[in-house]
């Protein structure tokens, strides 16, 4: 048969990889500057754009959406043409996804400081951003399938079986967790309020670290590892089993992130169980990779490249084992909330995501180059530098989390909580914090000495755009539908191919959020909960833009020590007005939800200028510019106007005295801090966050009737 | 690097593992949170199915057959559980599929990776009948029922025995170790308020003759304990005993006329120990 011939595009490769060490070194760097804040509260430097609140967001979506994502393409846009046997559908999509994406970046580490977030983890970006990412999203999908429709080779190998799931999970979870109502250009409501908003948030928030941490870095896998050892991959069975029944299963395990909340309860339970049923299918990745080294372990010991992918698949199977335990009730409720989590996220991070990046990088750059690698020493003194930069990391975190816990939910004899100061759980593991940063900083060192290592041999060696290949085309005779081979049928495909998963990943989503939306007993109203005032709707948004949420929850746990500690445990139908919903997933300090009326108003003044005048030793960063910021009203109508539209009961026409109403709460609390001897105005920010302050938890306050059977 | 294994050495495996583990479990009656064991026997767990999943395969990975003749325990545990073609036989498995140059075995999924998928689909299963239809009135919030339950008896037991001082029963105490005791407590928890020479601060001033929900050791006890949530004092019950808020409440009545610079201006009306005392 005649050869066709044809190149593959291994500029977009570059260029993407370039991004990925970029974005990876910014990443890194601003998690050890808000590591470092932790101790070091001050290094806030009083700067709104600088505070822990947040610089967080930027951190986890620059490591996840930017060092991750970036990676993600560079080895799509390697792996997809050559496993195709073609190039790639359109060279223009390739760089107007590239571009896309990277503006996406640049308007995130802008946005982000800024203070214009929508509070839901991982998908903080606001409503223009969001718009964007679905059509860069939409550009690298069309360029994905258009390389599969003209693919030479008959049938689709296992990794662009986790792409195509990818990419359709992926575009469902963007659309569905981003539905919102803009106020104005950069502000908007969510649809959903509540304990649905907390559902959807989670559902998409998991399944972000399922589909954008998981599946496409195990397709990534599923290329590189055999490639590097040189290998067959070691059973093609387990493949099919695994990829299914990870992509069915791992879309109904969202729910294991609100165990013990106001979730019902039978969707924690279908939380619970089915992370525990996800164990095999994820093992079934990294037996599968670790199984394919099968005769190469000799060489393992002499490869840095074979010793990242080991140690990323191995952290890849510790961190899924963990986090099926994680969702177990009785673990998740010393976990929650605590460093613990930390911990298990940067084992994904660092050792999955991180080493598997690294050990393509080192095998990738010489070959696009044509040279070999600069340095070995170099890249081993990466691969033990980084371990140890997780070993610092993890166990510090695990310590901690473990530590605070328990401290949290200590007894004295007498019945009294052994540290009724929340405060003294902080400061009891700051020496782990300090330990955290130098096991980060550790494995920065080690990515700053790849990124040398790599320049080093990109110099020497000769980049070429193009590179030539030649195939012949695909037979276009019918593959007979028999059985036993029903999958290598669908492998031929893609568009069937597409369909299946959809529908696979689908059910999860379908029969967890339906009933919650739609069955009202899972949901019980509490007629004393009533919206809130325009000043505190404000002080709200305030709360969102300083992103109190990244480290005080407003979720109290029907645990005995939290009732004691905060109040009276939430309940469902106390959210109903909470578009977006703030219940948090990490207690940097304590839990707010039941705050109103705790702290005299002047406390909350004093608090926001200066923590550490009300609490001596807290780490929480000053607020100063809150007294001095006049509060912006303009949008007061808007935001009264929209929440109507989400459901909110506001009467018809309050929006136009809802100013009024505003004025006249906010000077009440302005004289109230001025008998007291602060020098407060009334149309300052501080008011509004205050009055939302003392609102929180106070409807159903001392009201145990409305607990919920 | 070779290993061998024989029935012995396996007994002593699964002895020492067991060992560990009726520890855990011996440990988890004394009544400390059961919680902290779950995760020891936890990480135990995790430890030993990583430390046999390295041992099934470790032959594999060496890449040679360490035994020969009669297969020892272990190596037939490992066959039935792997159930493998070794490295030298791939070839009769190797299936036609080459992409960019890889290819693929056709192994079988290992049985023990299919067991431990059933045992986990089974267990979701038990979970969810266990707490959705047989016991369904048995929710977090019974599990949380309960423990006030416990705790609620606990503390009747302990104030039968007088181990509690209440506002009713509480007396003055003057003794110097006391008042020194009652003063680091106000230095932790009511110098942000009321300032450290009680001058007052967000609270009243604490050593004039006026007070807002009177004077006296049983007034002040109560306000301590109680708070005032309504004026901003919060209540302190949760986070001091009653012997504590009883020493800081006396130090807060040996403060009285210390005169402190710029103190906040009365409030309240005047107390007078006495006359009140004695009515």
């Amino acid at each position: 048969m005649e050869l066709e011939k044809f190149s593959y595009d291994n500029e977009i490769v570059r260029k993407f990889g370039l991004a990925t060490v970029v974005w990876g070194l910014v990443g890194m760097l601003v998690g050890i500057f808000i590591a470092t804040q932790l101790f070091v509260p001050s290094l806030s430097f009083n700067l709104p754009f600088l505070t822990f609140g947040r610089i967080r967001p930027l951190h986890t979506n620059a490591v996840i959406f930017a060092f991750v994502g970036n990676a993600i393409f560079m080895g799509v846009y390697y792996s997809l043409p050559r496993l195709c046997k073609a190039s790639m559908f359109s060279k223009a999509l390739s760089n107007f996804h590239f571009w896309g994406w990277q503006l996406i970046i640049v308007a995130a580490a802008i946005s982000l400081p800024m203070g214009f977030t929508t509070s839901k983890e991982y998908a903080e970006l606001e409503w223009p951003i969001d718009i964007a990412i679905a059509v860069v999203w939409i550009a690298f999908g069309i360029n994905m399938f258009g390389t599969i429709i003209k693919r030479r080779e008959k049938h689709m190998y296992v990794a662009i079986w986790f792409y195509i799931a990818t990419w359709v999970t992926v575009t469902v979870l963007h659309v569905v967790n981003s539905i919102e109502l803009p106020v104005s250009f950069l502000k908007s409501y969510p649809v959903y309020a509540g304990v649905q908003d907390a559902l959807v948030q989670w559902w998409y928030g998991h399944n972000a670290v399922a589909f954008f941490l998981t599946t496409p870095y195990l397709g990534l896998m599923y290329y590189f590892l055999p490639k590097a050892a040189n290998r067959p991959i070691y059973s093609y069975r387990l493949s099919i089993i695994h990829f299914w029944a990870l992509i069915f299963i791992y879309i109904w395990a969202g729910p294991h992130h609100l165990l013990y909340s106001a979730l019902p309860y039978w969707a924690q339970s279908l939380g619970t169980v089915f992370s525990i049923m996800l164990i095999a299918p994820s093992w079934g990745g990294m037996i599968n990779g670790l199984l394919t080294l099968r005769g190469a372990w000799d060489r393992v010991r002499e490869d840095p490249i074979l010793k990242f992918m080991v140690v990323a698949v191995t952290a890849y199977g510790m961190a899924t084992f963990e986090g099926p335990m994680l969702s177990l009730k009785n673990v998740n409720a010393i976990a929650h909330f605590t460093d613990w989590i930390i911990a298990h996220v940067h084992i994904g991070a660092l050792g999955w995501n991180g080493f598997l990046t690294f050990g393509i990088l080192y095998w990738l750059i010489p070959r696009l180059w044509k040279t070999n690698l600069y340095s070995r020493k170099l890249a081993n003194f990466h691969f033990w530098i980084g371990t140890l930069g997780i070993v610092f990391y993890a166990s510090s975190m695990y310590w901690s989390g473990i530590t605070q816990s328990l401290m949290w939910k200590q007894f004295t004899p007498q019945g009294l909580l052994q540290y009724p100061n929340f405060l003294e759980t902080v400061l009891q593991i700051i020496p782990m914090y300090i330990i955290r940063m130098i096991g980060g900083s550790l494995y920065l060192t080690g990515v700053v000495v790849m990124v040398y290592n790599l320049f080093k041999t990109a110099k020497r060696g000769s980049f070429q755009k193009e590179e030539d290949a030649e195939a012949p085309p695909m037979e276009l005779k019918r593959e007979p539908f028999k059985k036993g081979s029903r999958h290598r049928w669908l492998e031929g495909k893609p568009l069937q191919f597409i369909v299946a998963s959809l529908v696979v990943v689908l059910i999860g989503g379908i029969v967890e959020m339906v009933p919650t939306f739609l069955i009202k007993s899972n949901i019980p109203t509490i007629a004393s909960v009533k919206p809130y005032t325009p000043l505190e709707l404000q002080g709200r948004d305030i709360y969102i833009r300083e992103a109190c949420n990244s480290c005080h929850s407003q979720l109290i746990r029907p645990f005995r020590s939290e009732t004691e500690r905060y109040g009276e445990y939430s309940k469902a139908g106390e959210f109903v007005y909470d578009h977006p919903f703030l219940w948090g997933s990490k207690r940097t300090g304590p839990d707010l939800q039941r705050e109103g009326g705790k702290y005299p108003n002047v406390w909350h003044y004093l608090h926001m200028e200066n923590p550490q005048s009300m609490s001596p030793g807290s780490i929480m960063p000053r607020f100063p510019w809150l007294l001095t910021n006049d509060l912006d009203t303009s949008y007061t109508r808007k935001k009264i106007s929209v929440m109507r539209t989400l459901g909110v009961p506001y009467p018809d026409g309050y929006e136009n005295v809802a100013n009024d109403d505003l004025t006249k709460q906010s000077e009440n609390i302005a004289l109230d801090l001025q008998k007291n001897g602060a020098p407060a105005e009334p149309n300052k920010e501080i008011i509004a966050l205050i009055a939302y302050l003392q609102r929180l938890g106070t409807d159903i306050k001392g009201d145990s009737s409305s607990s919920v059977k | 690097m070779k290993l061998k294994f024989n029935s012995t050495k396996i007994s002593f495996l699964v002895l020492f593992v067991l060992s560990f583990f009726s520890q855990v479990f011996a440990q988890s009656e004394t009544g400390f949170p059961p919680n902290y064991y779950d995760i020891i026997a936890l990480l135990l767990l995790f430890i030993v199915i990583l430390v046999f999943t390295g041992l099934i395969y470790f032959e594999e990975i060496t890449g040679k057959s360490t035994s020969k003749g009669k297969p020892s325990l272990f190596s037939r545990l490992k066959k039935s559980l792997s159930s493998s073609v070794p490295v030298e036989q791939e070839e009769e498995i190797l299936l036609d599929h080459d992409y960019d140059g890889i290819k693929e075995l056709d192994n079988r999924i290992p049985p023990w990776y299919n067991y431990l998928f059933y045992v986990t689909i089974v267990f979701g299963i038990v979970y969810m009948l266990y707490y959705h239809v047989f016991s369904s009135d048995k929710s977090m919030y019974d599990e949380y029922k309960e423990e006030m339950h416990t705790a609620q008896i606990q503390k009747e037991e302990l104030e039968k025995t007088g181990t509690f001082i209440n506002a009713e029963n509480v007396k003055l105490l003057t003794s110097p170790a006391d008042l020194s005791s009652g003063k680091s407590i106000f230095e932790a928890n009511c110098v942000a308020c009321h300032r450290k020479d009680a001058g007052g601060l967000v609270g009243p001033n604490l050593t004039d003759d006026y007070w807002i929900h009177g004077g006296g050791i049983k007034n002040i006890f109560h306000t301590i304990s109680e708070g005032v949530p309504q004026k901003g004092m919060i209540s302190w019950k949760t986070q001091l005993n009653p012997k504590q808020i009883q020493e800081v409440a006396s130090y807060v009545i040996s403060l009285h006329g210390t005169n402190p610079e710029n103190p906040k201006p009365p409030q309240g009306t005047i107390w007078k120990e006495d006359e009140k005392n004695n009515e």
